[in-house]
């Protein structure tokens, strides 16, 4: 995985794109114990403010030209399927803006906050993002208050009370 | 009565022990984590081999 981000850092190097953060399955299981997942999910602000799918074209391109291939929604580098997501709203945005900087083994990288993650999930609240919710409420070391900040910015504060009484019978 | 007063005490020792468990396993090296994911992928794929999951094993 690690030339797998390497890539990823020469991409933001070129300028394809301004900043990026691993979110999805990757950056969950950062916080908490291993889960099934296949792909790694690369959120992306983009280096111009256009916010089209075409956004993706030149990331493409340039991943092709050095022989990576396409894979279903994935393009694949150094054996991992990678999905690059532009932020598509402001919560998305924010969670790349204060991604946590990482190393993975000697590389830098940045991986989304589990607060902004838990958020995320919320606002896509399919099954698995239920499980995932709960998983990181439980093993990681979440800042409440932040947590909740986010909640209240986003509107997601009543979902999250109902979910959290559904599950823990609060 | 007690028994089953017990027997409750016994379980909730044996979740929070379980709970435990997958807290420790939450702060392993992100490293670990990634090894243990592949051989996660492994499992699932010989699980349903029928599925072509191979593909999508990660490779590096």
């Amino acid at each position: 995985m690690e030339k797998t981000i390497k890539v990823v850092n020469k991409i933001q190097k070129e300028g394809l794109i301004k900043k990026y953060a691993m979110g999805g399955g990757i950056a969950t299981i950062f916080y908490v114990e291993p889960i099934l997942t296949y792909d790694l999910d690369i959120f992306f602000i983009p280096s111009k403010k256009e916010r089209t799918l075409t956004i993706l074209s030149p990331i493409y391109k340039w991943l092709k030209e050095k022989g990576y291939k396409t894979y279903k929604e994935h393009i694949v580098i150094e054996g991992i399927p990678v999905q690059f997501i532009p932020v598509y709203n402001e919560l998305i945005e924010d969670a790349v803006k204060e991604a946590v900087e990482i190393k993975y083994k000697n590389t830098k990288t940045l991986v989304i906050r589990a607060e902004h993650l838990i958020a995320i999930m919320l606002q896509t609240f399919r099954p698995k993002d239920k499980e995932r919710i709960i998983k990181i409420l439980d093993e990681a070391e979440i800042n409440m208050n932040h947590l909740m900040e986010i909640l209240q910015k986003y509107n997601l504060k009543e979902r999250f009370e109902h979910f959290r009484g559904w599950y823990y019978g609060e | 009565m007690e028994n089953r007063n017990l027997s409750r005490e016994e379980i909730e020792k044996l979740f929070k022990a379980k709970d435990l468990f997958h807290r420790e396993l939450s702060k392993i090296s992100f490293d670990e984590k990634i090894k243990i994911l592949i051989q996660l992928q492994k499992i699932a794929n010989g699980v349903r081999p029928s599925l072509k999951r191979d593909q999508r094993v990660w490779k590096f």
